[in-house]
């Protein structure tokens, strides 16, 4: 052997060699972004969590005291309720009257009960006491109804209301939650809430775009792979070190495919908004869900499933997604480098060239589950026929809900796989069937 | 001779099962739209956002409860002589303090003889002894049932005065939506809506599981027809032609069928309030059914590119590659000797199988299936509350549907022709 014979060899390896290098490195980026896209989503869900929302005393309180102050202090009784309640007092006092008169009608027994009968029979009319009932209950009504009545009762109301509240219960649930809060705007160095959703949507965008970026030049890799396989396509020779420097290629593709995230799922009630009590209550945007999972997360979730058939498929997607392929991926090696007799075996010819397409498995299973959880248009759709603006209506929404880059990678990786095996299909000194 | 009548009773029988098949596949279609569409519009009507989430319906439950209690409020003797204590304590009040205000030193001369007047006419411990027979009028007053009436129309305006000042923005909608169901279903009350569409559902339900045994039922027959006539070589040609038209026509409804409903909803919601009860029922949370058409279709309608390509994907490794590859069978198979060589039809028939993910489509939603299934479920069931005021019964209506069981058989169909093609024609795989 000569020396020219190496040298396109061992220039190919040393080529492969450095793409394969920055093959790892942008995984590598993609995974680290990833993780981090992940904590800052929680972080996300967690502050705009409903719970601190909709479901917070603290969100309440103010509703709640602007509600007492107007319906105690602005008490009105409408004029027909007036007049009823004049009717009901008067009637009282009528009746209070008539007992008083029965009274002194009644036949005294004592002298001075004598004098007092004469006395009040001289003095008083019965008749004139009657005329001012009304004008004495119209007064009543008066006097219950006036502003500074009305002042001491909202604050007697008030001063309940906050005694509820500083309960130790709630006390201590508000000392937590502020706790967190702090905790969450020191972290990302803002103020208030608004600055930190937006802190948070602007970093989420840009990390997108930085994994977009990084998904984006590994699949340039890998095409430059495949390029490099038509260049070469007439040199035999070099086929065998290019087809296992590939399947490493694909080792890569892997690895990053399962542990980046892959779909994100984004449950929120969009609005809801009505008036209670004159006061306009409105929340936006509460969080039930906001979460990115990877293929081994979607395993996770499943596995955790009381129910065994779950936990059956949550197994059947592990092993389509890490056993199946790394299988694949070993025996198309093994087939390629050893002895005829291995090479034959029945198991390793259906992982070499069979098996590949049942990642694709995987794959379906989530674009299915995106179809079915998370572009929930019917309600919009149907609403938007009827000419209804849903905007105002209190809906559950998905519709953020996308599929993120591990996606991309993991089918890429699965088109990879059956590319690679279709070449050792031409390439192989076996029999390939 | 013998033979080709034979061959026209068979052709002419194998032409009645497929017409039978597509006939039925078209119905299944047909009554899969409608079906769909009936629970399109139920779920609509019936959405926790014109339910459960609608300010409007717990107003208007909440008044409900609460006009009852004051329409039966009556007061009873406990709370009368309650009052009458607080009453007689009252006016005990009041008159050791009018007592009090005449006996303070007085000036002028005529207020002395009103002081001396009103000392020697009124005894105050007697004044104090009359209380009693006052307090007693009163209350009997306050609770006679005319004054009750009075009262209760009252605490009832008020009421409706507070109520008025709470509402949402559902009520426009839920009136357009209502009317258009209405009058779609001409009904005119949800309670006939509700029996409407069960009965429809129904209806429906029947005639699916009836087409579906008749396709399938077709095409066993065929098989059957197949298997007997097995040994007849020179008929292999036209029998597995049609036999690749059943499995177009598989194919064809398989995908325009439905696979799987996801259906959650709470089926009922008891809250106690002030004795009364407050009630939700069939709130439909979710409702999606889709055929892997339709699948496709979302995904290709997606703003976002990556969905798109996994839209394409779908489309093309189970959908169009499987019926180029029936295409190219049928081609290899009606002239084997010329276009049977051609290299692209034999490359499709017998080399893309690796590619050729409609086996797979199968699996994967079986498998998302069950996964959906079981997470609604333990989902739904943490829901589930039964606790002395509060009662939440949820339902998990999670199915597969037949377009599943047909696009299985089309799978399996499927399978059996590419065996049988390569057992037939063992030299011509590459």
């Amino acid at each position: 052997m000569t020396k020219r014979n190496y040298l396109p060899k061992l220039l190919l390896i040393l080529g492969l060699f450095v793409l394969l290098g920055l093959e790892g490195f942008f995984g590598y980026r993609l995974h680290e972004l990833s993780a981090r896209q992940e904590t800052i989503k929680l972080d996300h869900s967690t502050i705009n969590n409903i719970s601190y929302g909709l479901l917070s005393v603290d969100q309440w309180r103010d509703e709640v005291s602007g509600i007492v102050n107007r319906q105690v202090k602005h008490f009105k009784l409408t004029p027909k309720q007036k007049k009823e309640l004049q009717t009901e007092v008067e009637s009282v006092l009528y009746a209070l009257i008539n007992k008083a008169e029965a009274m002194v009608e009644k036949k005294p027994q004592s002298f001075i009960g004598k004098i007092r009968k004469l006395a009040i029979k001289t003095f008083v009319k019965t008749d004139k006491v009657k005329a001012q009932v009304p004008g004495l209950a119209r007064s009543i009504i008066a006097k219950a109804d006036n502003p500074n009545q009305k002042n001491k009762l909202s604050n007697l109301a008030m001063g309940k209301f906050t005694q509820l509240q500083h309960t130790e219960s709630i006390d201590s649930t508000l000392k937590a939650n502020h706790a967190l809060f702090d905790g969450m705007y020191r972290k990302y160095q803002v103020h208030n809430k608004e600055e930190l959703n937006k802190k948070l949507d602007d970093l989420l965008q840009e990390i997108r775009v930085e994994m977009y970026h990084n998904c984006f030049l590994m699949l340039g890799c890998i095409v430059l792979v495949l390029g490099l396989w038509w260049i070469l396509r007439k040199r035999t020779e070099l086929h065998g070190t290019l087809f296992i420097l590939s399947l490493l290629f694909a080792f890569i593709l892997l690895a990053v495919g399962l542990s980046a995230s892959m779909i994100e799922v984004d449950c929120r009630i969009k609005t809801l908004d009505f008036m209670l009590l004159g006061e306009h209550v409105s929340f936006k945007d509460q969080v039930l869900f906001y979460e990115s999972k990877s293929i081994l997360g979607v395993v996770e979730v499943l596995v955790k499933q009381p129910a065994i058939d779950s936990i059956a498929v949550g197994i059947l997607i592990l092993c389509f997604s890490i056993l199946f392929p790394v299988m694949k991926l070993s025996s198309t090696g093994i087939h390629l480098l050893s002895k005829r007799k291995l090479a034959e075996n029945r198991v390793i010819k259906y992982f070499a060239f069979q098996s590949g397409k049942w990642s694709m498995a995987d794959v379906i299973v989530i674009a299915v589950l995106m179809t079915y959880i998370g572009l929930n248009g019917l309600l919009d759709k149907q609403l938007a026929m009827l000419n209804i603006r849903g905007q105002d209506l209190t809906l559950i929404t998905t519709n953020n809900t996308a599929l993120q880059p591990g996606y991309i990678i993991f089918i890429s990786f699965v088109l990879y796989g059956l590319i690679l095996s279709t070449i050792l299909k031409y390439i192989t000194p076996h029999d390939a069937h | 001779m013998k033979y080709t009548v034979l061959n026209i009773i068979m052709l002419v029988g194998l032409s009645l099962l497929l017409g039978g098949a597509a006939y039925s596949g078209y119905r299944l279609a047909d009554v899969s739209a409608e079906r769909e569409q009936v629970k399109e519009d139920y779920s609509l009507s019936n959405s926790v956002t014109f339910g459960l989430f609608s300010i409007d319906q717990w107003r208007d439950r909440i008044t409900e409860v609460l006009s009852s209690q004051i329409q039966d409020y009556h007061i009873t003797k406990a709370q009368q002589r309650d009052m009458l204590i607080m009453v007689e304590k009252e006016m005990h009040g009041l008159v050791s303090k009018t007592v009090a205000e005449i006996n303070k030193p007085q000036k002028g001369l005529g207020a002395k003889l009103k002081k001396l007047a009103f000392n020697t006419l009124v005894d105050s411990a007697e004044l104090q002894a009359q209380v009693k027979p006052f307090a007693k009028t009163i209350v009997a007053k306050i609770s006679s049932p005319e004054s009750e009436k009075r009262l209760k129309n009252i605490a009832g305006s008020k009421v409706n005065q507070l109520t008025s000042q709470i509402y949402d923005s559902v009520s426009v909608a839920n009136y357009a939506v209502t009317k258009y169901v209405y009058k779609k279903y001409k009904v005119s009350d949800p309670i006939a809506f509700n029996n409407r569409i069960d009965q429809k559902l129904a209806e429906l339900k029947i005639q699916l599981v009836q087409y579906v045994c008749i396709m399938l039922g077709c095409v066993l027959v065929a098989l059957l027809l197949w298997f007997a006539l097995r040994k007849q070589v020179h008929l292999q040609t036209p029998l597995f032609i049609f036999a690749l038209l059943f499995a177009f026509v598989m194919l064809v409804t398989g995908s325009l069928l439905p696979v799987v409903e996801v259906d959650a909803r709470i089926q009922s919601l008891h809250l106690a309030l002030l004795d009364g009860n407050v009630e939700f029922k069939n709130q439909v949370l979710f409702y999606q059914s889709k055929s892997i058409l339709g699948i496709v279709e979302t995904l290709i309608g997606q703003p976002k590119p990556d969905a798109i390509l996994v839209g394409v994907l779908i489309l093309l490794f189970i959908l169009v590659l499987p019926l180029l590859r029936l295409i190219a069978k049928g081609i290899y198979v009606f002239s084997p000797k010329k276009l049977g060589r051609n290299g692209v039809v034999r490359y499709l028939t017998f080399e893309l199988g690796k590619w050729d993910m409609s086996d797979v489509m199968i699996v994967g939603m079986l498998m998302t299936y069950i996964g959906l299934n079981g997470i609604l479920k333990s989902q739904l069931s943490s829901l589930n509350i039964h606790t002395e005021s509060l009662n939440v019964i949820t339902a998990n209506g999670t199915s597969l549907q037949p377009g599943y069981f047909i696009f299985a058989g089309y799978v399996l169909f499927a399978a059996l022709l590419s065996y049988i093609l390569k057992r037939v024609s063992p030299h011509d795989a590459l």
